[in-house]
């Protein structure tokens, strides 16, 4: 059985009356690496920070490693659905268990209801899932790392303080928490601080870049930027990378520089989802490419079935102009 | 020539009504109004930025009757009201009520500076810090906030001198500061114009000295990052 890592589910997001995700569903397994491709205006980078939470999704739920991290969406839980009174009602009213269901979904009868109004059996179990099964937001980013398309390296930090800053933070928030548990604790607070200096130049030797430790990221080129912002990820440990098209603020020069890192970060097992325009590089390195167009997934598939055999209309449409 | 006269003699007189009492008065409330300003300005800018609605309509309240009321009304209306919600103001000098105006003043300016930085920090900076697992105080704190101050030092330093002029307009309540010094010496003298003209040389040293103070400490800032 592979190991689930990512599982979203039902994903809608709505700006306003901008309907930008339109249900989607797709798990991440354990190693695998997963490009999403598909026109500006898809839903690309959207659906990557629902991922996330930086963009909280309308409806839906994503799920880390078994963890739940938005708050429960009752029209995934048909058990849920059932304890509340207009399901309730619905089925007094005559309607069969599977119209009832129906019906709540599509006309949205919950929506914005307050657990309160559906009774108390469905709000004790709502509460009861999210009990079970919830992570706080903090917790389940801190082990998926993100690589934006304009880096956003910490202008106020050094090049080190860029790496070090999260992994110290936390590493004293986590020391503080267990002490206030009473746990007997090994570590001080020098020596997270001590190893994460080690680990950032560590790192930045593994990108060729130790002699700009001190330097401000406004002294770098976007090359190095971008291979910064990846370590930086990476100080994190985390157990999935997003990559939100990690080249194209880039110079053509300096793209080589940047997929040559993410390559050998996949290579290394890095389970990986990758928006990318770069279409070779995107068919080298998928384990699976999803088609996303208008809010849905289109097609979805090995690289081969995608690239070489699209079924959709609109994917062989959109690879006929980004592939010669 | 009898200006200067005039002007010499009335110093040797009054110099410690106008150095000591009037310049040290201008400081003391424009040091509280610009401390407390920074300090309740940050917080309402912050405050303003949470979810709650009601905290923040009373501060968006506020600064709109900061901001669309001349700085005289308010100490007005400061004066008189204080001392009722607060009756032990009643039995104390004016200066006090004054101090608390102008705090609140400054702090709605200061609020509106603040919140102005915070927002032209790009929003990236913040998404970063939180994707990695920080929490959205330990990213205001360590990475917005900085840059923001950074940005605003130019426009605090303006609000730090006006407030120092405005601190004049304390002088209708005789609290001390320069302007009721120069009530004071011109009661005496009756020479308004070399009376108006001391004031006025002390102000301009005091804000010039205060602008060249926060350059040097601008560019120190900036020189940092
Ligand atoms: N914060 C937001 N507020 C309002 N609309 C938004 C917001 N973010 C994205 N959108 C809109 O959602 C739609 C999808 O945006 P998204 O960035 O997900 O597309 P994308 O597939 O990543 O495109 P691109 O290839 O250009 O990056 C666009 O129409 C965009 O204008
Ligand atoms: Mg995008």
């Amino acid at each position: 059985m592979p190991e689930v890592m990512l599982d979203i589910k039902n994903i809608y997001k709505n700006f306003g009356d901008l309907h930008v995700l339109k249900g989607v569903s797709t798990t991440v397994e354990k190693g695998e690496v997963v490009v999403i491709i598909g026109v500006s205006g898809s839903g690309k980078s959207t659906l990557l920070r629902c991922m996330n939470l930086l963009e909280e999704p309308t409806y839906g739920e994503v799920w880390m490693e078994g963890k739940l991290m938005t708050p429960v969406d009752p029209y995934l839980h048909f058990d849920v659905l059932r304890t509340s009174k207009t399901y309730k009602g619905l089925v007094a009213g005559g309607l069969s268990d599977e119209e009832a269901i129906h019906k709540i979904k599509d006309e949205d009868l919950l929506k914005e209801k307050h657990p309160k109004t559906e009774g108390p059996e469905y709000a004790a179990l709502m509460k009861k899932i999210y009990g079970d099964y919830h992570i706080d937001i903090n917790l389940g980013r801190q082990k998926m790392g993100m690589v934006f398309q304009n880096f956003n390296l910490f202008n106020n930090k050094t090049v080190k303080e860029n790496i070090t800053l999260a992994p110290v933070k936390i590493g004293k928030q986590r020391l503080k928490d267990a002490k206030k548990r009473g746990e007997t604790v090994t570590k001080t607070a020098v020596d997270i601080e001590k190893e994460a200096n080690e680990k950032a130049m560590k790192l930045l030797e593994r990108i060729g870049l130790q002699d700009k430790a001190d330097a401000y990221p406004s002294t770098l080129s976007g090359g190095q930027r971008q291979r910064v912002a990846i370590i930086r990820a990476l100080a994190m440990e985390p157990d999935v990378m997003l990559f939100d098209e990690p080249t194209s603020a880039l110079d053509p020069e300096m793209v080589g520089e940047v997929l040559d890192l993410i390559r050998d970060l996949v290579k290394s097992g890095m389970t990986s989802v990758i928006v990318t325009h770069e279409m070779g590089f995107a068919k080298e390195v998928a384990d699976r490419v999803i088609f996303m167009h208008d809010g849905v997934i289109a097609e979805e598939g090995t690289p081969e079935e995608v690239f070489n055999n699209p079924k959709n209309p609109r994917c062989k449409d959109f690879l006929s102009k980004v592939l010669y | 020539m009898v200006f200067v006269m005039n002007i010499v003699k009335i110093m040797t007189k009054y110099w410690k009504v106008f150095l000591l009492q009037g310049i040290g008065y201008t400081l003391l409330l424009s040091i509280i109004a610009v401390a407390g300003g920074a300090f309740f300005g940050s917080l309402m800018a912050l405050a303003k930025r949470s979810r709650l609605k009601i905290l923040k309509f009373i501060i968006n309240a506020i600064v709109a009757v900061v901001r669309g009321t001349p700085v005289l009304l308010q100490l007005y209306i400061g004066v008189f009201v204080f001392p009722l919600i607060i009756p032990k103001l009643s039995s104390l000098p004016y200066i006090y009520s004054v101090s608390i105006v102008l705090i609140i003043n400054s702090s709605a300016y200061v609020s509106e500076i603040i919140r102005s930085g915070i927002e032209a920090v790009d929003i990236g900076q913040m998404e970063a810090a939180r994707s990695l697992g920080l929490t959205q105080k330990t990213a205001m704190l360590s990475i917005v906030l900085p840059q923001a101050i950074k940005n605003i030092l130019p426009a605090l330093g303006n609000e730090f001198i006006m407030v120092v002029k405005e601190t004049s307009l304390a002088s209708t309540f005789f609290v001390g500061e320069l302007m009721t010094a120069y009530l004071k010496v011109k009661g005496n003298t009756y020479l308004t114009m070399e009376c108006l003209f001391i004031v006025g040389v002390l102000y301009f040293a005091l804000t010039y000295i205060l602008s060249k103070i926060l350059k040097a400490w601008e560019g120190r800032m900036k020189a940092r990052a």
